[in-house]
């Protein structure tokens, strides 16, 4: 393919979301308009898609094609763009051959072609943003992201959505803010000047003006990722959105702000190592609070929504402490700071893919359940066998498990912190030890979260009604799914040994990732072995087991009849970690009682209630509120209703904009 | 001939399994004064456990009915990856520490599962009881895992094991002393002994690792029990190698080497089931609700087996 045959295809790609929102609307009293929105999107998908593989084939890694050059908008594709594009294309196919059979069951929450109308533009924001080459057209598009984000979020209008919306509005605002400030800090003050000239312009500023630009630029895009404590929008925000559009924000416009933040590394002459410090810390903090905040929650997308948080987290750690590494000079760390960048770009992929199948399988099973609430299901495996089985695929992704891609993604993570223990210096030590530590830690309760929501949702007996009587799953509902947990699996089988530069090991038979000599690993070991072990598990049970007679019973019941209401929920299943965690998570539960008949306090009916509210929105959030509130108030004595000192307010200010002036 | 080693090395593991719970079950008995069943009751036991009918739970999916393979699976590759009785066989890639960690709470997240779908509060209780426990090991597993590595250069068990033997035992062990310690913390947590849990228990209130099988039985309660004998084994083979780092099965191997391997073996896992029924005879269990002090400890210590194994590489 020529330069030119491709260039058109990603012009292709990107404009053809927009031309799916105009048909939404078009077509918008047709039966078919939501079809053929979708059919438009997913057609946008694939010629993205085949845009990729044209470019990444034909030509070579450090080549950029441009697409529009003019002095306002500014578009071309370059291998860092060209590589998040893949998963917004990716997602873009998927998501939308969901939505196909999805969006129909929703007809009356959610008003479709507005939706569909949104969900275009959205589409064309993301790719937008990867595709700008100038500050202008970065905010622009990022702009135009945020604000259809918005619309995604107050989709179905509820109280609900609308105040997570509203509070999504205000922190990616302020996010908004703090980027416009950063960049033009470090472009000097020019809009439509493109990245290039930023970092020739940033070359001469001197460093407070950095340290200033890269605080905001921090801010801005973290507080778009979900790290803390700007997170506290996003297990809100994330969840309310249709399925289709939730998968989109966390699995890939979250990716879309770490390229933007990558991008943003990239315009500084240099990155100190206290800054990089400073990523490393809040992403691992981020990490431990998404996974912690995920291990209690029984809201099934919310859960997702944490876990996002956790491992949007984990990647900027990992950027991070590659660039803390990048900066040092000693044995080793070129290594090390290798394999966390890999690790970076390899959970990117990894938590799309599995992050994508599980909104799309929950957002299913919502469908099906009427219910978020991860304690009112149960049983599902019986009824939905194929199903459960691409979602038990996902979880084990999900709680990084071999044989999974995000095991060996962690597996990257976890190794290098290890090998980073040899270095002589004692604070990296130190700090290599505590991130370690907290890493673990992290991995241990991201595998509490997922057997919880597996096991709630899926295991033992119905929990309620409606889980009782869920209809058979459509395949339309089960495809999406299943192609995440394909593309799962294949990220295990060959993420490690294509991404990473693999030597053949065992008489050449497996391809082997070597981080540091004596730390390496083999994906397709992993997988034979495993293979082999249930094989042999497998055998030995048809060698052994001379009576294969199953009798089906009671679940044993001590002698009185067991109901749905015994079993453990996913609340009561995280229950010592509420109490591990009380000082962090804080859980409030109260018994309510009201006497049947009055005055007798014996005979009540009694109820629960109980909540977890946020350690964040009660020490900051709260505290940042109640001093506004109070400044305001103080403020508020100005404005009297005397006109003669409003007069005199007008004075004072023309005589300062004078002097300043002067 | 290093990979017939390998296998080797797993197989004897996975003969000798129910050996080691008769050895652990004949100590506890004499030391509570009774005579106590012979080491080779668990095999008989798991033989006729194989010849009984299987109930299941109607209430239960084919969660329940496949759970007991894969946490035999994951317990069947640790006997082949973890080195026990031969070190110096397995590639760096095949023993790397994280992987063993993975693959176990593999196991773990499996027999969690089958506890969860049994529609009973035992196993529910036990599978929520055992998550917990095995997202708070990670970090103690870890870092006990990652101070012996930095005390035999590699983060392949089997390297440590190997770099071990190479030394005198006066110059390798006591540098990764206190690291053993962490892993015996570990192993203890690991395989639901005293005093996280105890394995002898029916009592509800005090059981984790039981309360998941409860609703097993027949083969596939075989199945299970077998794979807790046998990831026991493997831990305990594993500290009692790495602390009697003696008469391991090297190349080149010799008739005799072989034989006084799987002798060495088998004493040291005798030696190691002493030791367990001793800590579980002068224990006392510590309520579930004080889990977080005990892992606490046990990250302390392998942050302080970590500290000696840094200043033990800078002398």
């Amino acid at each position: 393919m020529a330069p030119s045959v491709f260039g058109l295809l990603f012009v292709a790609a990107l404009v053809l979301p927009l031309l799916g929102s105009a048909a939404a609307l078009l077509a918008r009293r047709a039966g078919w308009g939501n079809a053929l929105s979708q059919y438009l999107f997913m057609l946008s998908g694939v010629l993205g898609l085949a845009a990729l593989a044209g470019y990444f084939t034909a030509l070579h890694a450090a080549s950029s094609v441009v697409l529009l050059s003019s002095p306002v908008l500014a578009f071309s594709v370059t291998p860092l763009s060209a590589f998040f594009l893949l998963i917004v294309y990716l997602g873009t196919f998927i998501t939308s051959l969901y939505a196909l059979g999805y969006l129909p069951l929703y007809a009356d929450a959610y008003s479709v072609p507005l939706t569909n109308a949104v969900s275009g533009v959205f589409l064309f924001a993301l790719a937008a943003v990867l595709l700008s080459t100038t500050v202008f057209t970065f905010l622009l598009s990022w702009e135009l992201m945020s604000l259809s984000a918005y619309f995604l979020v107050i989709a179905d209008r509820s109280p609900e959505s609308l105040s997570a919306g509203f509070l999504y509005l205000v922190m990616t605002h302020i996010g908004f803010a703090c980027l416009s400030a950063g960049f033009l800090l470090l472009s000097g003050g020019h809009a439509f000047i493109s990245f290039d000239g930023v970092r020739e312009v940033a070359r001469q500023l001197n460093p407070a003006a950095l340290a200033a630009a890269f605080a905001l630029l921090f801010i801005g895009f973290g507080s778009k990722a979900g790290l803390v404590p700007l997170h506290q929008w996003l297990p809100y925000a994330h969840p309310q959105a249709p399925s289709h559009s939730s998968a989109l924000l966390s699995g890939t416009m979250l990716k879309v702000a770490l390229y933007g933040f990558l991008l943003a590394l990239t315009l500084f002459p240099g990155i100190p190592a206290s800054w990089a410090f400073t990523v490393a810390a809040v992403g691992l903090i981020s990490a431990f609070f998404g996974a912690l905040s995920a291990a209690v929650e029984h809201d099934a997308k919310r859960l997702l929504a944490w876990s996002s948080v956790e491992n949007m987290g984990l990647i900027f750690s990992g950027v991070g402490i590659a660039l803390v590494l990048h900066g040092l000079s000693m044995p080793l760390s070129g290594a090390l700071a290798a394999a966390f960048a890999l690790f970076v770009a390899f959970h990117v992929l990894n938590h799309f893919a599995f992050k994508t199948g599980l909104f799309l399988a929950t957002g299913a099973m919502v469908a099906k359940t009427h219910t978020r609430d991860l304690d009112l299901y149960g049983g599902l495996a019986g009824k939905w066998p194929a199903f459960s089985g691409v979602f038990l695929v996902l979880v084990i992704a999900a709680a990084a498990l071999p044989p999974s891609g995000t095991f060996f993604g962690e597996w990257l993570y976890l190794q290098s912190l290890a090998a980073a223990l040899r270095f002589s210096s004692p604070l990296l030590v130190a700090s290599a030890a505590a991130a370690l530590g907290l890493a673990a830690l992290v991995g241990g309760l991201a595998l509490f979260a997922f057997v919880k929501f597996f096991s709630a949702a899926f295991l033992g007996r119905a929990r309620s009604e409606h889980a009782e009587a869920a209809e058979p799953m459509p395949v339309l509902l089960l495809v999406p799914p299943l192609l995440c947990a394909a593309f799962s699996v294949l990220l295990g089988l060959f993420g490690l040994p294509v991404l990473s530069a693999a030597t053949a090991g065992f008489g050449s038979l497996v391809p082997v990732t070597t981080v540091v000599p004596g730390a390496s690993m083999s994906a397709w070991f992993v997988f034979a072995l495993l293979a082999f072990a249930s094989a042999f598990a497998f055998i030995a049970y048809r060698v052994f087991a001379r009576n294969r007679t199953v009798r089906r019973t009671e679940t044993w019941d001590c002698g009185t009849p067991l109901t749905p209401r015994m079993e453990y929920t996913a609340t009561g299943f995280s229950a010592p970690m509420r109490f591990f965690f009380r000082g962090l998570v804080m859980a409030q539960k109260e018994i309510l009682a009201e006497a049947v008949v009055p005055g007798n306090p014996w005979i009540a009916n009694r109820r629960i209630e109980w909540s977890i509210a946020s350690v964040w929105e009660a020490w900051l959030y709260r505290r940042i509120a109640r001093g506004i509130v109070s400044v305001a108030a103080f403020v508020k004595r100005l404005q009297n209703g005397v006109i003669q000192l409003y007069l005199l307010f007008v004075l004072l200010a023309l005589i300062i904009v004078v002097l300043v002036a002067l | 001939m290093t990979f017939f080693l390998a296998i080797l090395d797993g197989l004897i593991v996975l003969l000798l399994a129910p050996l080691t719970v008769g050895f652990v079950r004949l100590a506890k008995a004499r030391f509570q004064n009774r005579r106590g069943a012979p080491v080779y009751l668990p095999y008989l036991t798991l033989l006729s456990l194989m010849r009984k009918e299987m109930t299941v739970t109607k209430h239960s999916s084919w969660v329940f009915a496949a759970a007991p393979f894969f946490v035999l699976a994951s317990a069947i590759a640790l006997a082949f990856i973890v080195p026990t009785a031969a070190a110096g066989v397995l590639p760096d890639f095949a023993s790397n520490l994280f992987l063993v960690g993975g693959i176990a709470a593999f196991g773990s997240v499996f027999l969690a599962m089958g506890g969860m779908d049994a529609a009973s509060t035992f196993g529910n209780m036990g599978a929520s009881r055992e998550m917990t426990l095995a997202a708070f090991v990670e970090p103690a597993f870890y870092m006990g895992f990652s101070a012996l590595a930095l005390v035999g250069g590699t983060w392949s068990l089997d390297g440590i094991l190997r770099h071990l033997a190479s030394l005198p035992w006066s110059a390798g062990v006591p540098a990764a002393s206190i690291a053993l310690v962490a892993l015996v913390f570990v192993t203890l947590a690991e395989n639901a002994r005293y005093p996280v849990d105890n394995p002898a228990t029916h009592l509800e209130l005090t059981m984790v690792h039981e309360a998941m099988l409860l609703e097993y039985s027949g083969p596939s309660l075989a199945l299970l029990e077998y794979a807790s004998a046998v990831k026991l084994t493997v831990m305990l083979g594993l500290v009692a190698s790495l602390s009697l780092p003696f008469f391991l099965i090297q190349p080149p191997v010799t008739a005799l080497g072989l034989v006084l391997g799987v002798l060495a073996l088998i004493a040291k896992l005798a030696l190691a089931a002493f030791v367990l029924a001793f800590i579980e005879s002068t224990f006392v269990k510590m309520r579930f609700y004080r889990m977080q002090e005990y892992f606490s400890l046990a990250f302390i210590v392998a942050l302080a087996g970590l500290l000696l194994a840094l200043i033990s590489m800078t002398r």
